[in-house]
């Protein structure tokens, strides 16, 4: 693998990928094996989170996969097109900011919700969520609407909810980390530096 | 929902003795590694000594997107003991320190840094990439470096081999070997972060101090400490495992069952598998989370009979967190 093609197969697996990417990625699929491999291994994970199976990882299934990033790349102009929409729309923006905003908070409390108690509806137990979750999302999203450009996106439910979760294990979880990277990296203790609070 | 037939078996994580094992069986061998940059190495090498052998001290800046942290840094030798601390001169204000880390304690990621250049002419020629140290994940390159708090300083541009570790662009103190400045190159050449002396100096420490409000006493213990959450974590029945690493990366201290961290290192990067048992299920799912060069990468699954949180944290890109995280399994 090319040290180009590495970098944009890099962004496809992190979700990052322009269209000119994607399309050096495809393209590069069927010949090259080691792309492949990386894909299905990719893919496998993805497929598994989003709760379907894995069968037949040996199968060569490039041809799966080059449909399948088809239909990503199908998706890809309707952003530009958004974005086109976007600027037209100019005068009504800060209407759309607050709408969104709106159906953002709404959606998160939604989404908290449901990575805390998956399986039962009648039950509202505050608190009861098993990941320790603290609903901070609404919070985040109502100050975006002050000062600021971004147009919060309305994402499928459980992604910004395990985003918000990443973020707490990360404050959690630093500390404990750095103290194994300080030994074991060239820079020292300067790795504490990224603890957000340092606890004694 | 684990299902993992398709991940290269062995050669997973070693211990520190295996790792030095295998080491010093492939030096036996008589051909060289691909690409082997000696200077580079010497270098590496010269930096990990310099790092636990040199007095110095100094104000460090770190920068990260639009934040940047000054920090006091201090480290000292008395005999064969070395005692260092960094004060926060932004933000919080806290301290760190550690006090009597042994010279002759040598944790896997420095050890990775030195048998490099034990290494490099050694390696037989069926040799695998993990038999040739760093240099069979890294690139390495030596050019005239910049000037780095008043010294003059030589750069070392490390170049990742796969897609799985960061790239950086070093700068040592050319007398001494001592780190002086690094950024971390993510994708695209993006500098993710970087670090450094604003001022050096050598020699014992005679500077002001600076108002600390917490200090945090840091470990150097190889062997994990179980004790530390007993309170708040549940223990685990089973031992669990991570079954596929990145090549080069082994681990940081020697943990035994119950654990709910495991640290793995290559020698440059740093990163940390924790694992939660819960008590219900969630819906399956993965986040992630990105600040400077570190990743945060949370995943919800069942593993065996258990729902679990797998959270991956460090300075890897977000596929290896991913992945690392998908090999998680339960030791049968």
């Amino acid at each position: 693998m090319s040290e180009r093609l590495r970098e944009s197969l890099s962004a496809v697996l992190d979700g990052e990928a322009n269209e000119l990417e994607l399309e050096r990625v495809l393209s590069r699929m069927e010949e090259d094996r080691e792309l492949r491999q990386t894909w299905v291994r990719y893919s496998a994970v993805h497929s598994v989170n989003t709760g379907g199976h894995v069968a037949n990882l040996s199968l060569d299934i490039s041809q799966r996969v080059r449909a399948a990033l088809h239909d990503e790349v199908d998706s890809y102009p309707l952003n530009k097109s958004a974005g086109v929409a976007r600027r037209l729309l100019k005068p009504f923006a800060s209407f759309a900011v607050a709408a969104s905003v709106a159906a953002t908070v709404v959606i998160g409390g939604q989404q908290l919700y449901q990575i805390g108690e998956p399986d039962t509806y009648g039950n509202t137990l505050a608190g009861a969520s098993p990941v320790g979750l603290i609903n901070s999302v609404g919070a985040t999203a109502i100050q975006a609407s002050y000062g600021t450009q971004s147009v919060p996106v309305l994402r499928p439910t459980v992604t910004t909810a395990y985003r918000e979760l990443a973020r707490q294990r990360m404050e959690k979880y630093m500390q404990e980390h750095v103290e194994q990277a300080a030994l074991n990296s060239p820079q020292g203790l300067i790795p504490f530096t990224r603890v957000q609070q340092i606890q004694e | 929902m684990v299902l993992k037939p398709y991940f290269p078996p062995g050669k997973l994580y070693f211990s520190v003795l295996v790792v030095a094992l295998v080491f010093c069986t492939a030096r036996a061998g008589a051909a060289a590694c691909p690409e082997v940059n000696p200077e580079a190495l010497k270098w590496l090498d010269k930096m990990s000594r310099s790092a636990h052998e040199v007095s110095y001290q100094g104000v460090v800046t770190f920068q990260r997107g639009d934040d940047m942290q000054v920090m006091q840094i201090s480290h000292s030798v008395e005999g064969t003991a070395a005692t260092e601390s960094l004060t926060q001169l932004t933000g919080q204000g806290a301290q760190v320190v550690r006090v009597e880390h042994p010279l002759e304690c040598v944790h896997p990621g420095h050890l990775l840094l030195r048998l490099g250049s034990e290494l490099q002419s050694s390696a037989d020629s069926s040799a695998s990439v993990d038999e040739c140290g760093i240099s069979g994940h890294y690139r390495f390159s030596v050019t005239e470096g910049e000037r780095v708090a008043g010294r003059k300083a030589v750069r070392i541009i490390v170049a990742p081999r796969d897609m799985y570790r960061y790239g950086y662009v070093m700068e040592l103190d050319k007398h001494t070997g001592l780190l002086l400045k690094t950024r971390t190159i993510g994708r695209g050449d993006k500098v993710l972060e970087y670090f450094q002396f604003a001022n050096l100096s050598y020699g014992k420490e005679g500077g002001q101090a600076a108002e600390v409000d917490l200090v945090h006493r840091a470990t150097h213990s190889t062997i994990v400490d179980h004790q530390e959450d007993a309170s708040a974590e549940r223990y685990f029945s089973g031992d669990w495992t991570v079954r596929w690493l990145p090549g080069g990366f082994t681990a940081t201290d020697s943990s035994k069952g119950g654990v709910r961290r495991r640290t793995y290192t290559d020698g440059l990067a740093v990163f940390s598998v924790f694992l939660e048992i819960l008590p219900r299920d969630i819906q399956p799912g993965e986040g992630v989370v990105r600040r400077g060069g570190t990743t945060s990468y949370t995943r919800g699954l069942r593993m065996g009979d258990n729902p679990v949180l797998v959270t991956v944290i460090g300075e890897v890109p977000v596929n290896t967190a991913r992945m690392v995280a998908d090999s998680i399994a339960w030791v049968q």
